[in-house]
């Protein structure tokens, strides 16, 4: 089978001649902007030639067979690999390392509990016990690009005789060291809070900062999945800014973007955080750590109702009294 | 360079089967061939030209003759009331599957377009009217106004994954009539995925390409800019589109084509399938007995509803 072309690809190091964004192994077509990947290896014939696909098992003629969906031969059913449509599994890159100990977690966690506002209940923090302390490598895409955005929609500035009036405009935004989160076990408002405190300088080869029981996440999607769901993310992003910085006015409706992008580079990282979870009177309560910062936490913690009924008594009597002066009056 | 391609195009190839001997003749528009006598599937590879490049992608078939042939026989079988009885009970003649030639084009777009926004606001409006005691009153209503202001405004985009027919063969309807193809299937091309199959060499030029892509193009842009317009309701849309960094690439597309012949005295009517969707394509005959049986009845109706009226009011 030595007609087949043997697989090539072009190296995870060349980038799109048109968007400089960077080409993976197996792309045949840039992914942002539709751009042929550049072949390596160029068979142009310089003279007409015929020829016959013969299977090497038993020198019989092949044809492409939709069945396999790859030329096979008719006599002897073998079928011949061809370069296969690449989609793999998206793989962690890099790690950030631990850089709070689960210790100085701990602390951190019963610091946190005894400073939830004058709701929380007042043996909060003597009474909730450590049930669990779990670090994690969560998954997430951090991307840079540059994106020309067209942007179009209505705000009240400049409104008429309707509460609305049209906006477009184009501007460019520059993304750096924007985080995607590809996790299952992280909620996006936890993702939010811990994010901040990563330094993506430090990033590894290996999980490091964590003993051995350390949870890591794995990339649940493959790459096309990926690169969907991080073009979605740019698109929401983008049209925040533009609602941010660039439409005039203060309420807005009808927000549309149109993106050019341009060196889109995306890295997949795994990203350290503690997961803990604490109970108190028979309940548990959740709470995520940063892994590189300990200020960062965020998690719920139970409210006192008897706290909450008295200041929902006052307030009654409060209005009660006002009514009956207003009355009165 | 179209002379030259007819030119080239006249031309037929005569080679000898590798497995038999036997003669065979090629058409100078087909890239493969099966001889007669052995089955054995020979490809032809030419030197590429500028109206003759190589392919660089392929979409291999997925669907079969007999799934091809069963959803075309349910196609016609499916087709509208006033098609001619005799479309409706003919039997399709499979000529074959064959890998189309195709440009898949791609552009970054810039557009400069102008539009009438409008936005709507509510108002209460007084009216006069009778109520059931047959007195006049005065009454309110909110009514919905639009208030319309000029927008104009730069829309820049990539436009991807633009399909023109390559071959003369097939028109660009007709094989948007069979699209979309699923595009993420899509190989590098390699002469073992047209092997046993008839391929096609592109008969249209790249700058003929080049033109539909243009139109297409504009024409997409023309709906994105519809869904993009802010307001409750636009108008007047215009737009000039520029077209930069354009790439063009030939694309093999699996194509499944019947000739359905219902009438001595009409030409078949050709009926494509999408040899990876399954999509069925072409253009049912019209009989013109039933249009105008359809005419005169509703003719029949209208005039018998006036007499009826007109009896009624007498």
């Amino acid at each position: 089978m030595n007609e087949i072309e043997s697989h090539e690809s072009s190296n995870a190091t060349t980038n799109c001649v048109r968007c400089q964004s960077p080409l993976e192994s197996g792309d045949l077509r840039c992914a942002i902007c539709g751009q042929s990947a550049p072949r390596q290896r160029a068979i142009a014939p310089k003279q007409l030639a015929v020829k016959i696909l013969r299977c090497t098992g038993c020198g019989a003629a092949i044809g492409y067979d939709p069945k396999h969906q790859a030329p096979s031969c008719s006599f002897c059913g073998d079928v011949v690999k061809v370069e296969s449509i690449e989609d793999p599994m998206e793989q962690t890159e890099h790690y950030l390392p631990f850089t709070v100990s689960e210790g100085e977690a701990r602390a951190a966690l019963r610091e946190w509990l005894g400073s939830r506002g004058w709701f929380r209940p007042s043996d909060l923090s003597a009474r909730a016990q450590l049930t669990g302390l779990k670090p994690l490598w969560w998954v997430a895409w951090i991307f840079d690009a540059d994106a020309l955005v067209s942007w179009s929609a209505d705000s009240n500035a400049g409104a008429g005789r309707s509460a609305w009036a049209p906006h477009a405009g184009q501007n460019e935004i520059h993304f750096d060291d924007i985080l995607v989160s590809a996790s299952r076990g992280l909620s996006t408002a936890e993702v939010a809070v811990i994010t901040p405190g990563m330094n993506l300088s430090s990033k590894q080869n290996q999980p490091e900062g964590a003993d051995q029981t350390a949870t890591i996440e794995q990339f649940d999607v493959q790459r096309s999945q990926a690169r969907q769901q991080v073009s979605a993310a740019i698109h929401t992003l983008a049209a925040q800014q533009a609602e941010r910085q660039f439409i005039p006015g203060s309420s807005f409706r009808n927000i549309h973007v149109a993106i050019i992008l341009r060196r889109l580079v995306t890295r997949r990282l795994a990203l350290p955080a503690y997961v803990l979870a604490y109970r108190y009177k028979d309940q548990l309560y959740r709470v995520v750590i940063c892994g590189q910062d300990k200020r960062l936490i965020v998690g719920k913690s139970p409210k006192s109702v008897i706290k909450m009924f008295l200041v929902g008594l006052v307030i009654a009597l409060i209005v009660l009294i006002v009514l009956i002066a207003m009355a009165n009056g | 360079m179209t002379a030259e391609l007819a030119e080239s195009n006249r031309e037929k190839l005569e080679i000898s089967c590798q497995s038999c001997g036997a003669k065979l003749v090629v058409e100078s528009h087909m890239r493969s061939t099966l001889c007669p006598y052995c089955a054995s599937p020979s490809i032809v590879t030419r030197p590429p030209s500028d109206h003759r490049p190589s392919p660089t992608f392929l979409v291999g078939f997925v669907v079969d003759h007999e799934h091809a042939t069963h959803r075309v026989k349910n196609w016609i079988a499916g087709s509208h009331m006033f098609a001619r009885s005799d479309f409706k009970a003919a039997v399709p003649e499979l000529t074959r599957g064959v890998y189309l030639p195709a440009y898949l084009y791609g552009a970054i777009a810039d557009t400069q377009y102008s539009a009438s926004i409008g936005e709507n606001y509510t108002e209460i409006e007084t009216y006069t009217t009778v109520d059931s005691k047959g007195k006049t009153v005065t009454r309110t209503r909110t009514v919905t106004k639009t208030e319309w202001r000029d927008l104009f405004g730069n829309h820049s985009c990539y436009v991807v994954d633009v399909i023109v027919s390559a071959s003369r063969g097939v028109s660009n309807a007709a094989l948007q009539a069979v699209e979309p193809f699923d595009l993420r299937a899509m190989r590098r091309y390699a002469d073992s995925f047209i092997s046993g199959w008839l391929a096609e060499e592109p008969s249209r030029t790249k700058e003929e390409c080049f033109a539909l892509a243009h139109d297409e193009t504009v024409e997409k842009i023309g709906q994105m800019l519809g869904q993009f317009m802010p307001g409750d309701s636009h108008s007047n849309l215009q737009h000039q589109t520029q077209l930069s960094n354009e790439v063009i690439d030939l694309v093999l597309l699996p194509i499944w084509t019947y000739a359905v012949r219902y009438a001595d005295d009409c030409p078949p009517v050709q009926i494509l399938v999408n040899g990876q969707t399954g999509q069925v394509g072409g253009k049912v005959p019209v009989s013109a007995v039933k249009v105008t049986f359809a005419v005169i009845a509703v003719l029949l109706v209208i005039g018998f509803i006036i007499l009826l009226i007109a009896m009624a009011q007498g």
